[in-house]
């Protein structure tokens, strides 16, 4: 087993934070967009891009590259943020999320062609990981890896299940499915509003490999990616149960489903900013970027009306 | 008129091999269907490059797409009913938003699907089909022009739908026949009226025709397999000499092939118009020859409505 130093672990921390800071500016610099699922997902994006992937700083897209699909799109601001922080886009760009011409609230490949899916209508991401993955085995391309980030909610989709069945159907192993259990979906908890227990069992029964994790914990994490690559029955697609908290990082936001998605003012975002900075012992920089002017739909502005 | 002895279906399988031994990064896709839709021709040939998916066809389009991201050539193969309803999310999101190089057969079209019913038959295919951003739409006629299509969208990279009828057609081309995107083809000159058809439809067209020639009637008989693009010049310019313009289609009219000349003619040059396929209903079980008398998309019908329409010239 290999275990991450703790300057690596402080590294990875340090970087979870900036994309907990960077979803604020955008989601309140774009007046939409999904806090809680963002910030469940820190960690794991930290992890994966600045530790597990082996991707090429200086040619992101070379051939010999992991790929990594976010299939819960909802949550391209930690995704962007992620990325951006990598070099891979400019942090200018984040301040033009869903504008015309910037980055697109769902993600969207031909306008961001970094991206290696475009994404939105949830329950797709496994299938086409899952082809992805045939196809770099096709290749011969044994150690290059597929990830896909799944919802919890997102699970309740049928396709997601049809693409366990072809995943261990032919024994991709080299798919790494990690499930960003958060226990909140839009309107309320799973547990109320669709359960996916017994997960683990699930997964199981299935055919895959399952690694359950603490998903805001870096150190076991890396565990879960290094168990999954190395440790894991061969032969077998691997799942990895990352046990989250939606919103984790503002209390407000915590296991709160009004936070699944929704844009908070500049008031609002500055004092999720300050609270994030105490949080993470950080100094406070303040929000660098001002709120789109928002029209909640009224036509009034386009046809000039009173 | 001279009749293939051979199935269009048995034409695409046959043409899959072919490109398979060219196209090394060509793969094929199949939901439990090989021997009715013919790619076990490829599967027997290539078995490493054929994917069965199971009877999950919304997974399938998906693990098209990623294979499409890898650099592979896929051709999810499906009767059209099941791709153009049952994935038609997998299609939208992760084909075309993503202009993924992913050909898409749609086996079984129209009413060839015959006594299989409502499920399988399909009327909707085109209209769904030429709505999605960045897919091209093709209904081939006959058989040299369908291995001639298969042969073309191998040169482009993007999405296309092509349907593959069951069915044995008329003699429509001879072997120097060449498909090209956007590029009506007319089969028989004429200036009082335009028939205009795509896919199976055309040999029902060049007979109404004949019978049209008895009574004196010109009829122009303009084949078009390329749906999208679609030729808006040949359009135009055959209503300008005809001045009426009857489109027959073997799917539904709602927004299917014929609205996609009605969109040309009412932008650049309106004439009166009429729209023959299936209306707003489903369609039922029955052979392809008992459904054609059914639907009333017979030549004699044709030439009913050719008439009808020339009355409101």
């Amino acid at each position: 087993m290999d275990y991450l130093k703790q300057n690596e672990i402080n590294q990875l921390q340090d970087i979870a934070y900036e994309i907990r800071r960077l979803t604020v500016e955008m989601v309140v610099c774009g007046q939409w967009g999904h806090i809680g699922g963002s910030f469940s997902l820190a960690e794991i994006l930290s992890t994966l891009y600045f530790k597990e992937l082996r991707i090429d700083s200086y040619q992101a897209k070379s051939e010999h590259r992991d790929y990594l699909i976010l299939s819960k799109a909802h949550c391209s601001p930690a995704l962007y943020a992620v990325l951006a922080l990598k070099g891979f886009l400019r942090i200018e760009d984040l301040y033009n999320y869903c504008k015309i011409g910037g980055l697109d609230g769902h993600l969207d490949m031909l306008e961001t062609p970094i991206l290696e899916a475009s994404g939105g209508s949830l329950g797709l991401g496994l299938s086409y990981s899952a082809g992805v993955a045939y196809g770099l085995r096709l290749k011969e391309k044994f150690a290059q890896r597929v990830y896909c980030i799944i919802g919890d909610g997102e699970l309740s989709e049928g396709q997601i299940w049809e693409a366990a069945m072809f995943a261990s159907h032919y024994r991709l192993d080299n798919l790494i499915a990690v499930v960003d259990y958060n226990k909140v979906m839009a309107k309320g908890f799973v547990h109320e509003e669709m359960s996916q227990e017994p997960l683990v069992e699930r997964w199981k029964s299935f055919g895959w490999n399952v690694i359950e994790a603490d998903g805001h914990d870096v150190a076991d994490l890396h565990k879960a990616f290094y168990t999954a690559k190395y440790l894991e029955v061969r032969g077998k697609p691997n799942c990895i149960i990352a046990h989250t908290v939606k919103g984790k990082g503002i209390e407000e936001c915590e296991f709160n489903y009004q936070w699944h998605t929704h844009a908070p003012s500049v008031k609002k975002g500055e004092e999720f900013l300050m609270e994030l900075a105490k949080r993470y012992n950080k100094e406070y920089t303040g929000l660098r970027c001002l709120p789109k002017s928002k029209d909640d739909g009224s036509l009034a502005i386009v046809i000039g009306g009173e | 008129m001279n009749f293939y002895k051979k199935n269009l279906r048995e034409v695409f399988g046959e043409t899959l091999v072919e490109l398979g031994e060219y196209y090394k990064n060509m793969l094929v896709l199949d939901a439990d269907l090989h021997t009715s839709t013919r790619t076990f021709l490829f599967k027997d040939k290539y078995p490493q490059r054929f994917i069965q998916c199971g009877i999950a066809e919304a997974n399938e389009f998906g693990i098209a797409a990623g294979l499409a991201h890898v650099g592979f050539i896929p051709f999810p193969s499906t009767f059209a009913a099941f791709a153009a309803r049952k994935a038609l999310d997998q299609i939208y999101m992760n084909i075309c938003c993503q202009n993924l190089n992913v050909k898409i057969p749609g086996s079984y079209t129209g009413m060839t699907a015959t006594e299989c019913g409502p499920s399988h038959n399909v009327g909707e295919d085109i209209a769904i089909m030429r709505s999605m951003p960045n897919m091209r739409v093709v209904d081939p006629g006959d058989n040299k022009e369908l291995r001639s299509v298969m042969h073309e969208i191998m040169k482009i990279d993007g999405p296309v739908y092509f349907r593959v009828s069951k069915a044995e057609t008329p003699v429509l081309f001879d072997d120097d026949y060449c498909f090209e995107w956007g590029k009506g083809i007319v089969l028989k000159e004429g200036k009082d009226i335009t028939i205009m058809s795509t896919g199976i439809m055309t040999g029902i067209c060049l007979k109404a025709a004949e019978f049209l020639e008895k009574e004196d009637i010109k009829a122009e008989v303009i084949h078009m397999p390329s749906i999208k693009p679609i030729d808006e010049d040949l359009i135009v310019k055959t209503a300008k000499k005809t001045g009426c313009v009857l489109t027959v289609e073997n799917g539904r009219v709602i927004g299917g092939f014929g609205s996609a000349v009605c969109e040309v003619l009412s932008k650049e040059y309106p004439v009166v118009t009429d729209l023959m396929g299936i209306g707003n209903t489903t369609i039922k079980s029955a052979s392809l020859s008992e459904l054609i008398r059914y639907y009333k998309l017979t030549p004699a019908d044709v030439v009913l409505r050719a008439k009808k329409l020339l009355l409101k010239k």
